[in-house]
């Protein structure tokens, strides 16, 4: 008889003593002061100067100190940099980076780039900001094909190399185009009409398939056959 | 590009006091607009006096209007009138009262969670019910395919027609109530189980089995849980002697000590119980069984969008006020001022044909005293919600059929024993209000005790900054 | 799937088949759940997985062995240290070199935290799908603040990339050890009251007390690890009875003292959801003392071996066996001697623990099924990858 009235009324004693305990615990942080940042204008200081120097943010090239060896091109595991250097014949022979693109829309910020470089060109900002309507206009682009920069000579026995301050060049670089600004025009245009459902030409179906090859081609790629806008 | 970005966020550039004076004057003025209204139409909806007010219309106008010269279609049109524009008035009061919870329920809410909640849209995030409710007009209105067409339509009208049938027996102050029926807690107890109906409806015509479960969970849950409401209803009825609601509230006092809840025995359990059963009633944690995000994303509601989904949402918080009013009525004193009692109203009245300024003041205050009061218990489901986890279906009804509903009864026997034992020794009656009320200020003091300790064991301190 | 339901329907079965997910507020990631249920009551519910496939094996083997790292962090985004460790582990048994201590260390006191972080998502996200919202927000808050000590540590809040082949990618910055002194001596006060709060709430204990058993036998059988195996009471954890890394280091053994907390029906039977659930915030507890223990004897030295430039390990096998948050995390690696892998192949916790919720929902309620799922603290990325 006690057993049952034990089994009885234990759970409610429980129940009343845990919920007391649950509700004054909501209540003490209901007096706390709540842990939200309200980013991005009710802050005390900017957010980017909140986060820790090591924050892997936007990448960064300061060019008057890259030497063009490319590790970090090779470095990086989803070929994020594209970077050509050449040998320029009005300086004398000097190699000159005239292509040193960076897809910010791809990078995963894992920073394998930046540890191979030999003078700490290369490296991640506190910038996070750069929202772009297009998302081809986040590929900055830290080299001028027709103003390529020369490879930095790298002094005996230097052990730091002068840099721009960290952010400074990136920051310029978000800050010059508005976040609307028009998609790049050099690149090819997207199509403007769905894939085709046929493939234009299967080579091992060609046995069978030329004339229906043939008849498919002309109707189904009109606009994918257009020259590029120059 | 960043500088761009901040010139265009909206709080920044609107002057904060602007913004706080204006709603401060939406927050407080429109309710007060709509209970203005709700208290000169109520009078006037009766025959005599809408008749009264047309011959004075006419008279101030110039047209000779005599109501009582009318056809008897023309009497019953005036009278339909009157009453549709009250009706009108008391479902936008029930509705803008049903935001403003939301808005309310968020902010109480987000603090307890760590996070400020609502802010930008108005002071303190105060408009942003109605930035939820312009959003949710402006949905794709759709009715699935293989819904039940009328039924899926109808079913929100269901539970808003329940919900806001409610204001019109709720008392609001002294004299400021839509309809004092004599049979007002049976009236308010039947309207609301016309919810039960639109949700069925809601879950069964949505031709969607999730939104079945949903349905079913909650029809269960609502109806078991009527039973101990009921129950827990009579004891206030007992001690009152009387069905009506403004009625209960005169037989109870100002002070603690006379609130049914704490002047017997029987009233701190009765609260209790009708409390838990009106959460389950509400559908609200830890019974939000139909509604479980978890679970069911949003259970009975699941095929519902736009304007529909909004008056369910809407009722489901206006509920949330509805439960608190109730409770304060049977339990908690309703209205009643400290120091004013009945010879004070009447003597602020006068005895002109209408009353004085002060009773009207008087009568605000007892508004205000009924809000205050209906808040805290609105603070108290807040509380709850957001503090307890959820109960699976078998558990609650155990908890209704084995738990709540024997203690409903114990507590409606003991008040049939006390009554007795204070009818022989009246001072028994007042001695149990004041032991009572002692014990819960102890237990109010030791919990906020415990409060400040978990606070000070979290190595935190009391800071109400960060709004 | 669609023979089973046309083969039901046929039948004229009165049973419903639901999909739970995979966009679904409460399955741990897009994972879909084919329910056959009769009212309430489950008969049993298929795991449908592999919403969340990106090829991560498969990328292995294009990307070259310290390119795959970063990948890493995205088997398990919830708990990405463990990966890390995993792979490197395994490069390194690969190429025959050995970390240095102090990059053991280094190692073992990331993954601790991360796995205090971890096992706050766990058990806050398992509250919040009981229903109690409260107790997540607050478990979010205190993995801001690990978050944020691991961000000062290497500059990134989720995707670590943190350990390298042959050692850890940075030093402990200036200030670093005193921040995570001051955040741990703060979060044992929260898991106290975080347990106050819910873990022994009545009306959450009655959710998950006798729910879902998994017994010692079944728990082997089916393969479980971690905490999920530990819940059902088998007293297995790698760290100790399988030591790798910095966990064979004597000297890390002897500085640090490892608990392994272990399923007792706690409040209803051993290998319960409740036995599971606490577990984990037990061990969160052990967590925050051997990163404690381990921060205060640290050996100095350096933080990576050299590793050349690349990496071409002979052509072999090698496991590398790694005590996750969510369990045994298992990398086997397939090296053929050029600089990318033949073959990447990882064993996860969360994937074994799919595999029993079809045997263990038959006749759960549906609410059940829910508590099962989140006990169980799988993640959609760690399933499939």
């Amino acid at each position: 008889m006690s057993q049952a009235f034990r089994e009885y009324a234990a759970p409610v004693v429980r129940t009343f003593t845990s919920i007391w305990d649950g509700l004054s615990i909501t209540l003490s942080h209901l007096l706390r002061r709540p842990t939200t940042i309200q980013y991005p204008d009710r802050t005390p200081i900017s957010v980017r100067d909140m986060l820790p120097p090591r924050y892997r943010g936007f990448l960064e090239v300061d060019a008057a100190i890259c030497t063009g060896c490319q590790a970090c091109e090779r470095a990086c595991p989803i070929s994020v940099i594209a970077i050509a250097v050449e040998k320029d014949p009005a300086q004398g022979n000097q190699r000159v980076v005239t292509q040193f693109d960076i897809d910010l829309a791809k990078c995963m910020f894992c920073g394998l780039c930046v540890e191979p470089c030999p003078t700490g060109s290369i490296q991640h900002t506190r910038e996070f900001e750069g929202s772009q309507r297009h998302v081809r206009n986040l590929v900055v682009r830290w080299a001028d094909p027709l103003k390529p920069f020369p490879v930095y000579k790298v002094p005996k026995g230097a052990d730091h190399h002068p840099r721009a301050p960290l952010g400074s060049l990136v920051r310029a670089k978000m800050e010059w185009q508005r976040w609307d600004a028009p998609a790049p025009e050099f690149l090819p245009p997207e199509p403007k009409v769905a894939a085709p459902a046929v493939p234009a030409a299967i080579p091992a179906a060609a046995a069978t398939a030329p004339p229906a090859a043939a008849s498919a081609a002309p109707s189904t790629s009109p606009t994918v056959k257009e020259e590029p806008k120059p | 590009m960043t500088g761009q970005r901040h010139e265009r966020t909206p709080g920044a550039r609107a002057n904060p006091r602007a913004v706080l004076l204006g709603t401060l004057a939406f927050g407080l003025g429109l309710p007060l607009l709509l209970f203005a209204a709700v208290l000169v139409l109520s009078p006037l909806s009766r025959p005599v006096m809408a008749a009264a007010l047309v011959r004075w219309l006419g008279q101030a106008l110039g047209t000779g209007w005599e109501p009582s010269a009318w056809s008897a279609t023309g009497q019953q049109l005036l009278y339909g009138v009157s009453i549709a524009l009250l009706a009108v008035v008391l479902v936008s009061f029930g509705a803008v009262v049903s935001g403003m919870t939301v808005w309310w329920e968020m902010r109480v809410s987000s603090r307890m969670q760590s996070r400020v909640g609502y802010n930008r849209v108005g002071a303190a995030g105060f408009f942003q019910w109605v930035a939820d409710a312009v959003k949710l007009l402006f949905k794709e209105d759709l009715v699935p395919a293989d819904a039940d067409h009328a039924l899926f339509r109808a079913a929100p009208y269901f539970v808003l027609v329940g919900f806001a049938l409610v204001f019109v027996a709720l008392p609001f102050g002294e004299s400021l109530v839509a309809a004092d029926l004599d049979v007002g807690v049976f009236y308010v107890v039947s309207v609301t189980a016309l919810v039960v109906v639109g949700i069925l409806l809601a879950g069964w015509s949505s031709n969607s089995k999730w939104a079945l479960f949903g349905g079913m969970r909650s029809a269960a849950q609502v109806i078991s849980y009527e039973i101990p409401a009921g129950i827990a209803i009579l004891v206030p009825v007992m001690l009152a002697g009387t069905l009506s609601l403004q009625g209960i509230i005169r037989a109870q006092g100002p002070w603690p000590w006379q609130w049914f809840a704490l002047a017997t025995p029987a009233g701190p359990l009765a609260f209790l119980v009708f409390f838990v059963a009106q959460l389950a009633e509400g559908n609200r944690t830890p019974f939000d069984l139909p509604e479980a995000e978890s679970e069911l994303v949003a259970g009975y509601l699941s095929e519902y969008s736009s304007f529909r989904f909004a008056l369910y949402f809407l009722v489901e918080f206006g509920n949330l006020w509805v439960m608190a009013a109730l409770a304060v009525t049977l339990f908690l004193g309703g209205w009643q001022v400290p120091f004013a009692g009945p010879e004070a109203f009447a003597a602020a009245r006068g005895t002109a044909v209408l009353p004085a300024a002060g009773w009207w003041g008087l009568q605000i205050l007892s508004m205000g005293v009924f809000a205050v009061k209906t808040l805290l218990v609105v603070n108290l489901i807040v509380w709850v919600r957001w503090t307890l986890p959820r109960i699976r279906v078998d558990q609650m009804m155990t908890l209704c059929w084995k738990y709540l509903v024997p203690f409903a009864f114990a507590a409606l026997a003991v008040t049939m024993v006390w009554q007795i034992v204070v009818s022989r020794a009246p001072a028994v009656g007042d001695a149990t209000g004041l032991v009572l009320t002692a014990a819960a200020l102890l237990l109010g003091a030791a919990f906020l005790r415990k409060t400040f300790r978990n606070v000070a064991a979290a190595h935190d301190r009391v800071d109400l900054t960060n709004w | 799937m669609e023979k089973l339901i046309l083969r039901k329907i046929e039948a004229g079965r009165e049973e419903m088949i639901l999909n739970f997910g995979p966009q679904h507020p409460s399955t741990h990631g897009v994972i879909n759940l084919l329910v056959e249920t009769d009212g309430e009551v489950l008969r049993r519910a298929i795991p449908d997985v592999g919403y969340l496939h990106r090829g991560l094996e498969k990328i292995g083997e294009q990307v070259g062995y310290p390119g795959f790292m970063p990948f890493t962090d995205r088997i398990d985004y919830v708990a990405a240290m463990f990966p890390n460790e995993g792979w490197a582990t395994a490069v390194e048994r690969l190429l025959g070199i050995e970390a240095p201590p102090r990059a053991q260390w280094l190692r073992a006191i990331s993954c601790e935290l991360c796995r205090i972080a971890s096992h706050l998502v766990s058990v806050g996200t398992m509250a919040m799908d009981i229903g109690a919202f409260t107790p997540m927000l607050h478990g979010i808050r205190e993995r801001e603040k690990v978050n944020d000590l691991l961000e000062a540590l290497c500059g990134a809040r989720l995707t670590y990339n943190y350990h390298r082949i042959g050692g850890v990618a940075f030093d402990l910055p200036e200030g670093w050890r005193d921040e995570c002194l001051r955040f741990l001596d703060h979060f044992d006060a929260f898991l106290s009251e975080f347990d106050r709060l819910i873990s022994w709430n009545e009306l959450y204990v009655r959710r998950l007390a006798g729910i879902a058993v998994v017994s010692r036998e079944q728990a082997i059988s089916f393969g479980l690890s971690g905490p999920n195996l530990r819940g059902s009471g088998v007293d297995f954890d790698l760290r100790r009875d399988m030591p790798y890394g910095s966990w064979a280091l004597p000297d890390f053994t002897k500085a640090v003292r490892l608990e392994v907390p272990v399923g007792k029906g706690f409040v209803g039977k051993t290998g319960d959801c409740f036995d599971r659930y606490y577990v984990r915030c037990l061990e969160m507890k052990v967590s925050a003392r051997l990163v404690r223990e381990a921060l205060a004897s640290i050996p100095e030295g350096e933080i990576a071996a050299k590793v050349p430039r690349k990496v071409k390990p002979e052509p072999g096998e090698v496991m590398s066996r790694i005590e996750s948050a969510r369990g045994e995390m298992a990398f086997y690696v397939v090296s053929d001697g050029t600089d990318k892998a033949y073959r990447v192949r990882v064993r996860t916790g969360s994937f074994t623990g799919m595999g029993i919720v079809e045997e263990l929902s038959r006749g759960l309620m549906l609410a059940d099924l829910v508590a099962l799922i989140a006990s169980l603290d799988v993640v959609a990325p760690e399933i499939d990858r």
